[in-house]
């Protein structure tokens, strides 16, 4: 094994193998370092069940294809990688039979919502309309550069008049739920309560202050949900193959145990195994905050003031998923169907939600600990978009449920006695609404629960998904913390280029691609990929 | 008055924009490179349907030290070093009549119809003095347009886009921009 290169990533999750693929594209020389024995990270996608059955096991939602710039930079459509964006997007079934649809044609979509409520349809219709205007303009402003602060943006917002020339664009969202967002726009409690459940499948609660500024955002792309064909973990070998085609390295089984630090610089890691790597120039950390200053790097190198924000100041979500996984004989057949047969056809299910009131009260008692009464999980079968991800005439199924990292009752490691027990109920909630997935359909089913998540990937602590809490406190240039922010940390050469850092986890690429204008103005790099 | 994208047009442009500087309570330091790209659409009489008309501009601490229209086909970088700053581009109709002040410019950018592109934060910190170039392309300068419209026969997309506003329930302020 070589022992001298020129950056040093740690962590192979997407952030880690985009920003290597980047910097190898600039012509240095590239170790992307991944403990586990594949790449990926989140991009995991396992037989989960039995053989042939291919399951995302974390990442299965990709929404910004054909948004996000490293797609296009690192050419991952020329690498193999193929999209499927499912013509019915997303569903709400309710438990009156009666069901809402989102479609890839807005026509359709406000067709459904006008079941419910004409004014909701003609709403969502002027909030589509002009939030998909400005998608990219938000993108390119919120996601794909650098954070700035709110007080700049909102500032920004008022010197070019943008609260007057919008209907749904404020400056007061900055403090404001997406339930008043919704309260103040529309009206039926099921329209409310899709839209809010769309925003929670996103990682954004619908009950917390502040993200009613991402709402318009989410909006404007709450079509663009796509299956990456042969699993997520497609993705992450594309981005594998594009850091090898330009001379970058990736090593697996080869955990970082420490990073080495002289005068105040990152100069390298240490491998478990005892093996020396050398960084010419830099170290980027994709792993956790946690585990990148309390454990791999010299306590001394760490400032104490940052020591002890790291310890006492950093937000997680206080909310995890709790999944199940299935090998099923037949899809299902909702009795929704009867009232919208689109139904049957949609990738993204949610079971019952009905109002927002209902989603509050989940998060409240998922937050003490505690699960839901009634379980809503949401579903999704992938085979019936990329047939390839089961044996022909099969299917994989996906339920999700928020549930607690810690149940109040035994923390994490009583999910270890309750995982199938909570698993079964989430089955049996799905069979409420498709009674044709009876244990005859349903061939074999795996629990993967909260404390299930950093036991494979340690850098989801606490079963974080999004891997920092997603709220105004922990929003843009205040996530993680203040001062690591701007990828950059006070060991001169270590950078912080994983889904800690803004904007937050998701396949967005964006905490890599941020991470990389900093990296290139440090180290006069030449910016040879498209603007955003 | 000047034709639109011409040179006198384009200098009357410039010595707007540098007469606003003094006027603004902030302006960004140093020097960032701005292109525009006008995109022919088939309505508008100064650009090829197909083709395009790309312009630089450096400005430094506010003020605009130059212009330049480049050849089709030119590379921008034989004139500049490193980055764009900033990439606006659209349809020539838009430019047009934003320049016609019959278009709000934040508007078009708001609705994607011109796409920004570039380093989005200093953009925004500098959002006055942005403000002050986008009020000098489009209330500063006349033209040779007859009060003030473009020469086309009919009202274009943009244009009814904007009027049809009016009429939508819009706020009061953005009604009386269109």
């Amino acid at each position: 094994m070589r022992d001298v290169y020129d950056a040093i990533i740690i962590g192979s999750g997407h952030n880690g193998l985009t920003l290597g693929a980047y910097l190898a594209r600039c012509g240095l020389d590239v170790v992307v370092l991944e403990r586990r024995h594949e790449e990926g990270g989140g991009l995991c996608t396992e037989e989960l069940t039995q053989p042939g059955f291919l399951h995302n096991v974390h990442a299965n939602y990709h929404t910004f294809v054909d948004l996000a710039p490293p797609q296009g930079d690192l050419d991952l459509a020329g690498h193999g990688l193929e999209y499927v964006r499912p013509e019915v997007q997303m569903a709400s079934i309710f438990d009156d039979g009666t069901a809402l649809t989102v479609h890839t044609d807005l026509d359709k979509t406000c067709a459904s919502i006008a079941r419910f409520s004409e004014q909701d349809a003609e709403t969502f219709r002027r909030l589509y309309t002009e939030a998909h205007g400005y998608v990219n303009l938000l993108l390119g402003t919120l996601m794909y550069q650098p954070p700035m602060s709110m007080k700049e943006l909102t500032r920004a917002l008022s010197v070019f008049g943008v609260e007057e020339r919008s209907e749904f664009l404020s400056v007061k969202l900055r403090r404001e739920t997406i339930d008043t967002f919704l309260d103040q726009h529309f009206t039926h409690p099921k329209v409310k309560a899709h839209l809010a459940f769309h925003g929670a499948v996103c990682g954004y609660a619908n009950d917390v202050p502040g993200l009613a500024m991402s709402f318009p955002l989410l909006v404007g792309k709450i079509d663009n949900w796509n299956l990456c064909v042969g699993g997520s973990h497609r993705l992450a070998h594309v981005l594998w193959r594009d850091l090898a085609q330009h001379g970058g390295v990736l090593i697996s089984d080869a955990e970082v145990s420490r990073i080495a630090v002289e005068d105040g610089r990152a100069v390298g890691v240490v491998l478990a195994d005892g093996t020396e790597l050398t960084a010419r120039r830099l170290v980027a950390s994709t792993v956790d905050v946690e585990q990148t200053f309390r454990q791999l790097l010299p306590q001394e190198a760490v400032p104490a003031e940052l020591a002890t924000a790291v310890e006492t100041d950093l937000l997680h979500q206080p909310w995890s998923l709790f999944s199940v996984h299935l090998a099923m004989s037949e899809p299902p057949r909702y009795e929704a169907a009867s009232f919208d047969p689109d139904v049957d056809r949609a990738w993204v299910v949610n079971l019952g939600y009905a109002s927002t009131e209902e989603l509050d009260a989940d998060w409240r008692t998922v937050r003490s600990g505690a699960l839901p009464g009634t379980c809503r999980p949401n579903a999704a079968v992938n085979t019936l978009f990329d047939p390839t991800d089961a044996p022909e005439g099969h299917y994989t199924g996906l339920l999700r449920q928020v549930a607690p990292y810690a149940l109040a009752d035994g923390g994490p490691a009583a999910w270890d006695e309750m995982g199938h027990w909570y698993g079964r109920r989430c089955i049996e909630a799905w069979q409420r609404f498709a009674p044709n997935l009876g244990d005859g359909a349903i061939l074999d089913w795996v629990p993967y629960t909260p404390a299930d998540i950093p036991r494979k990937l340690r850098n989801m602590v606490q079963g974080d998904w999004m891997m920092g809490e997603v709220s105004l406190a922990n929003m843009l240039d205040r996530r993680p913390l203040p001062g690591l922010a701007q990828y950059r940390t006070p060991v001169d050469g270590l950078y912080m280029a994983g889904s800690t850092q803004h904007p937050h986890g998701f396949i967005t690429f964006a905490p890599a691609y941020n991470a990389l204008q900093v990296i290139a103005d440090d180290l006069g790099l030449e910016a040879w990929w498209r603007d955003v | 008055m000047p034709d639109i994208y011409s040179t006198e047009w384009y200098d009357a442009v410039r010595e707007a924009i540098n007469a606003g500087v003094g006027q603004l309570r902030s302006v960004p330091e140093g020097r960032f490179i701005v292109a525009v790209e006008v995109a022919g659409d088939g309505t508008s009489p100064y650009v090829d349907e197909d083709g395009e008309r790309r312009f630089l501009m450096e400005i430094d601490d506010g003020i605009c030290l130059w212009y330049r229209e480049l050849d089709a086909g030119e590379d921008e970088h034989g004139h500049v070093e490193g980055r764009i700053d900033y990439r606006f581009r659209g349809p020539a109709t838009v430019f047009d009549e934003i320049a016609a002040g019959l278009v709000d410019p934040v508007d078009v950018a708001l609705r994607g119809t011109i796409s920004v592109r570039g380093d989005m934060r200093l953009l925004l910190r500098n959002a006055e003095h942005v403000a002050s170039l986008l009020e000098a392309y489009t209330n500063a300068v006349s033209t040779t347009w007859p009060l003030g419209r473009p020469p086309y026969a009919e009202p274009t997309e943009s244009r009814q886009m904007a009027e049809g506003r009016q009429t939508a329930g819009e706020p009061e302020g953005a009604a009386a921009r269109a």
